[in-house]
Parts: structure tokens; sequence; C-alpha cells
């Protein structure tokens, strides 16, 4: 006892006199998730909040381009900011000036364009029926079209979505006009009331579910991304610590005279893991903390903490044995501290691209989506994402740990047999 | 196990070794027996073998061939008696640097399982004696070279062992750091403690050593007491005795 006790004190004294290293792991998530969730909280409110900016420039002079704003503003998917002084001309530079991502255009003659081919419609079906109608006076006007700007960043399938919105809207008050004008041809006057009512209001609802296993309301938010993407991030962040540390060790002749101990090298493995594992309990319970009760203050999304606190303890303990191993493998294999240092730190930059934790997976091209397989960061965030997000079941995370335990086991693997080879072991 | 002269602590026979991928024998048929309670002399030039033998002896690398044997008060010892009874001081600073020398004599005492309280006491004696008493708890980073060798030495004889090996425990370091480190060993021996040394300091090795073995391509080429050996080659010095039977040709 005695001996695992010196053992693990020897690795808290390395790792306290370690100030860079200390640094890394606890003072680098801190100012990650602080900077990186107060940028990202406007993007990620922009998606969920469904409040999309919205500059309206209506020089409609009917009431159709009224109501198509109106009707957006009471949807709550937009906040409208209406222009109606600004010329169509100088749009294009209004919208890049005040910093909004798209803008809509209604023409001067959109209600006029709207109303003469809703006569044409009634015409037509007056006609197929047989019944008389008064078309003398009606002003013949073309189809009017909206103009949609957007800035040349946003992703097409955002500005789709945008305009499928419009879209919608637009079928709803053409519509509408198409069953007053037949009405009245018919002269029936005020009871289209009853059949717009039927006809528009009384579409199919769509329910909207959060496929979660529990009714946890949490949503995708800077928060619940960035705390603990850049826990994980910092969690592996300790290759460069422990690395350095077992090439130090490796190359000065430590471990070779603890060959000639009596003494296991399990045990100094052991404590190593020990130690680092605290480590990344440390850092995530910092993080969190800052997540539960700093962020907040700032205005910024409240990191919800998971139910399940049982699978929360092992997505953590896992997590951080995955990055325990992979920092043991690249001390094991750099020949200097410098390479430890610096592949052990470039390749943790390059996995947390590829595994979402700079940029969500989700918003990455198709090959990419694959390729975050691959990364040991991808499935740690994975597991986080389960547990917050989607209410973590032990099943769904069986996937996870499935993953990180092969992972955790070539490290292991890979360690053992450098050390064996280069006798250590 | 006798030999005229003393009672054998280590018997090596007919060890060779061959490192894999390498062209010859780092050793070819090494026999030699070490006297308990001798300081036993291993010496030779660069790339002879010495470092070779003397991590066999650890247990650091395994012999390709033959056999060895220890014996401490007349009984050989196990795998794992061996570890509890001999040091190592190797040739490179292999402690913490960033840790104090009492935390590394705390560390490595440990490992050698030696009780709290007998490690607290030996460990202070040890600062005291190898004169690292008032530096004891700071950062061994800081020390000068011939410090970082008696922290080094310090290490291996924390758990005061039967048999000690030390791979050139002198090299860099000042005179009067030699001197202690010497008189040191010299007073561990008086105790009852085997020596196993290799040097290139030829005079210190004369004056350290009683009996030696000259190793040159991986083979002993010469063994015995310093002075039969010097009688039997016609030599004033051990110096002119290495240069006579190894030659001046640069080694690498």
């Amino acid at each position: 006892m005695f001996k695992l006790f010196s053992s693990l004190r020897k690795e808290f004294l390395l790792l306290i006199n370690d100030k860079t290293g200390l640094a890394l792991m606890f003072l680098m998530p801190l100012l990650l998730v602080f900077i990186i969730t107060i940028i990202q909280d406007s993007a990620y409110k922009m998606v969920n909040e469904n409040q999309i900016p919205l500059l309206v420039v209506n020089h409609d002079k009917g009431g159709e381009g009224h109501k198509l704003v109106k009707a957006l503003k009471s949807s709550s998917l937009f906040k409208i900011d209406s222009q109606d002084q600004i010329p169509q001309q100088s749009l294009r530079s209004e919208l890049l000036a005040r910093g909004k991502m798209i803008a809509l255009f209604i023409p001067e003659k959109f209600s006029a364009g709207l109303e003469s081919n809703a006569g044409d419609v009634s015409n037509i079906l007056m006609d197929d029926l047989g019944l008389e109608y008064d078309s003398i006076g009606k002003e013949k006007v073309d189809m009017p079209r909206l103009s949609f700007y957007h800035d040349p960043v946003l992703q097409d399938n955002y500005s789709q979505s945008v305009m499928g919105i419009v879209q919608s809207y637009m079928s709803m008050i053409e519509n509408s006009l198409m069953i007053d004008r037949m009405y009245a041809n018919m002269d029936l006057g005020d009871k289209s009331e009853v059949l717009k009512k039927k006809m528009i209001l009384n579409r199919v609802k769509i329910d909207q579910i959060v496929a979660s296993n529990n009714n946890s309301t949490a949503l995708p938010n800077s928060t619940q991304h960035n705390v603990p993407a850049w826990t994980i991030f910092a969690m592996f962040f300790m290759v460069v610590s422990l690395g350095s540390n077992i090439v130090k060790e490796r190359v000065n002749g430590s471990f070779l005279r603890l060959k000639t101990m009596p003494t296991t090298f399990m045990l100094v493995m052991f404590s190593k893991m020990a130690i680092y594992v605290i480590v990344a309990v440390f850092q995530v319970a910092l993080t969190f903390s800052m997540g539960i009760w700093i962020l907040p203050k700032l205005g910024l999304p409240t990191l919800s903490v998971p139910d399940n606190f049982l699978a929360l303890i092992a997505v953590v303990f896992v997590s951080s044995m995955a990055a325990v191993s992979y920092a043991l493998m690249i001390g094991a294999f750099s020949k200097t501290e410098q390479q430890a240092n610096g592949f052990g730190a470039i390749s943790i930059i390059i996995f947390g691209a590829i595994g979402g934790i700079l940029v969500p997976t989700f918003v990455m091209p198709g090959f990419m989506q694959y390729a975050s397989n691959f990364s040991p960061l991808h499935w740690c965030l994975e597991g986080f994402y389960v547990l917050f997000l989607k209410g973590g079941s032990w099943k769904e995370l069986g996937l996870v740990f499935s993953f990180l335990g092969i992972f955790i086991l070539i490290c292991q693997l890979a360690t053992y047999f450098k050390l064996r080879l280069e006798r250590i072991i | 196990m006798m030999e005229s002269g003393g009672r054998v602590c280590i018997e090596i026979q007919h060890v060779s070794k061959k490192y894999k991928g390498a062209q010859e024998s780092s050793l070819s048929d090494v026999s030699l027996n070490i006297l308990t309670g001798d300081v036993f002399g291993l010496l030779g030039p660069n790339g002879a073998g010495k470092t070779t033998l003397i991590s066999i002896l650890c247990g650091i690398v395994p012999a390709t061939s033959g056999d060895i044997s220890f014996y401490v008060d007349g009984q050989s010892l196990s795998e794992s008696q061996r570890k509890s009874r001999i040091g190592f001081v190797p040739q490179e600073y292999a402690f913490y640097q960033e840790l104090s020398p009492r935390q590394n004599l705390d560390y490595f005492g440990a490992m050698y399982n030696i009780p709290k309280t007998k490690l607290e006491e030996r460990r202070e004696y040890l600062l005291q004696v190898l004169g690292l008493a008032k530096a004891a708890d700071n950062k061994v980073e800081t020390f000068s070279g011939g410090m970082k060798r008696r922290v080094n030495l310090a290490i291996g004889i924390i758990h005061e062992p039967a048999i000690l090996f030390l791979d050139e425990p002198t090299v860099g370091v000042d005179v009067q750091s030699r001197n202690a480190i010497i008189r040191y060993l010299q007073s561990v021996n008086e105790t009852g403690t085997t020596i196993i040394y290799t040097s290139h300091h030829m005079s210190e090795a004369e004056e350290f050593c009683k009996n030696i073995a000259l190793i040159d391509h991986g083979k002993v080429i010469a063994k015995g007491e310093i002075q039969a050996l010097k009688t039997e080659h016609h030599v004033a010095s051990l110096q002119s005795l290495f240069i006579n039977l190894t030659g001046d040709a640069y080694r690498d």
C-alpha cells in the first residue's frame, strides 16, 4: 500500500511541477469554453431559437404585401426589420452594410399582380361552370416576383428553408385571394370566409417530437456543445504533459532503473493512469461548473446536466481513459519530448477538427462525417451528446463505449509492445 | 560457493550477448567470479561490453547464453531476491529532476519496499553523508553535475544493497565530488557491500578496486588482482596495463 501511495505521490508531484501542462489542461478549456461559447451563441440562436433576422423592403401599393409581412411577423420565425424606403437597386449593399443575412423585396405591383392572377383563375372556373361574370375594367397585371437576397456565406439549404417558409405564406395569401374573387364573381360576397377558414386554416398540423429517451427538453445550443467539446479537447491535450513525462522517464533511464527494482511496471503505469484520470475528472468538474454557474451570468445558455448521473460518470471515465491511453502511446513512440509535444498537440487538433469539436459534425460534408468516426474525440463527444441531448440510455452508449474500448485497447497494446521492444517492460 | 581468497558473490559462466540485428556479439563467452566484499572493476575501452555486462547482471537485458548466479551470505538468490539485494547506479541521471532529492529518495526507497520509518531515517542519513542535506528540498534540475551524481548514487544505495553496480559513477564531476563519492563508496564497501564498478579513470580504478577484469571486443582479456596483473605484465600502472592490452587506437 505504501508503495502504491508513493507511486501515486510521485506522479502527483511530477504533475504539479509541470506548470505548462497544468495550464494547458485547466486554463485552456476554461478559456476555450468561454470564448467559443460566446462566439457560437448567436449562430446557435439563429438556428434554434427561430428568430431569423430578415430585412423586409415592401414597395407594394396594395394590401397583400402588408399581409405577407404581417404573416411573417406573426410566425415568430423571423426578426423583421422593415425598411420600406430602401430602393431595390441598393438593397444588396444595404443588406451587407446592416449585417443582415437575408432580405425580402416586395415589388410595387405585388398586390395588383396577385389580384390579377386570382381574377384569371376565377374567370377560368366561371367559364368552365358556364356562369356569367363581370370581366370589364379589370387591368391585366403580370404575376409578381419577390426578390430574396442573402449573404453569400449563408448555406444554400438554409436559404431554401427560408424561401420555403415565404412560399408557404404566399400560398395562403394567393388561395385567399382566389376564393374571394370566385365568391365575388358568383355574387356570394362575404360568404367566402367559411370556405377560406376550412381550406386555409384547417391545414394538416405537424407535431414536432424530440427523439429523446426521456422528457429532456435540452436543445443543442452553444453551451451544450462547447462545454463537453472543449472539455474532451482538454482531456486529450494531456498528451503534452503525460506524453512528455513518459518520454523523459524512458530517455533518462528512470524506467530502466525501475526494472532493476523489486517492483512491477504495472504499478508505474497504473499510477500514471490513475492520476491523469483524476485530472480529467477535475477538468470535467471545472468546465461543467462554468457551464452551470458562470455562463448563464453572461447571458449564455445554462448547461443542462443529464439525469443519468451514473452514465455521466461512465462517459467521463471512458473518455478520460481514452485520452490517457493515447497520451501513453504518444509518449512510448516519441523519441524526444519535443516530438511528443508537437505531434501530440497537432494530432489532437486534427482529431478535434474531424471529430466535431471545432464545428459540429452535422454541418460537415458527408465524407467528413464519415471520417469523424475515426476520431476518438468524436466518440467521446457523442457520449456526452447521448447523455445531454438524447437522455442517454446505456443501450445508446453501448456503441460509444465499444468504439472507445477498442481505441483504448489499441493504444494500451501499442504502448505495451513498444516498451517491451525497448526492454523497459 | 567458495573460491580461493573468499566466498563467491557473483558467478558468471560463459555469458554471451548478441543484440538483434548486430553483426558481432557484444559479449563472448565471459566467465568471471566476483568475491563477496570485493570492489571489482570492469574496465575496458568504449564499446568493449562493460555496460552490456552490467545490464545483464542487473536484469535489464537478458543474456543470449550462459548462466549467472548470485550469492549473499552463502545463499543463492532467486530472481525476486536478487532485485531486492542489488543496487544499480547507472551512468545517466536516472531519476526525476523536477523533484527534490528527498522526494526522489522517498519514491525509489518505497519501490525497494523499505518501510516508511526506516526509509525516512535512511534518507536523512544519505542526504547528510553525501552533502545534500542543505539542498534536500530543492529541485534536482537546479543542481550541479556533482550534486546530481550524488543523488544518483544515493538512490542506488537507499536500500543498503548487498551488491552494488556502479556504471561510471564519477563521470563529469569535479575532483571534490569525485573524492567524496569514492570515499563514501569505500565506506560502503567496508560494511560488506560487494561493489562492481566501471570507469574510464584508470587512476581512480587503481585506487578504488581490489580486483579487475579487462574487457575488450566483448571478451575478458585479463582478470585478477591489480598488483598481480601489473607484475605479470611488467607495468607500473593500471593505465599502462590498459594501453598494453587494448592498444592505443581510437575506439568508437
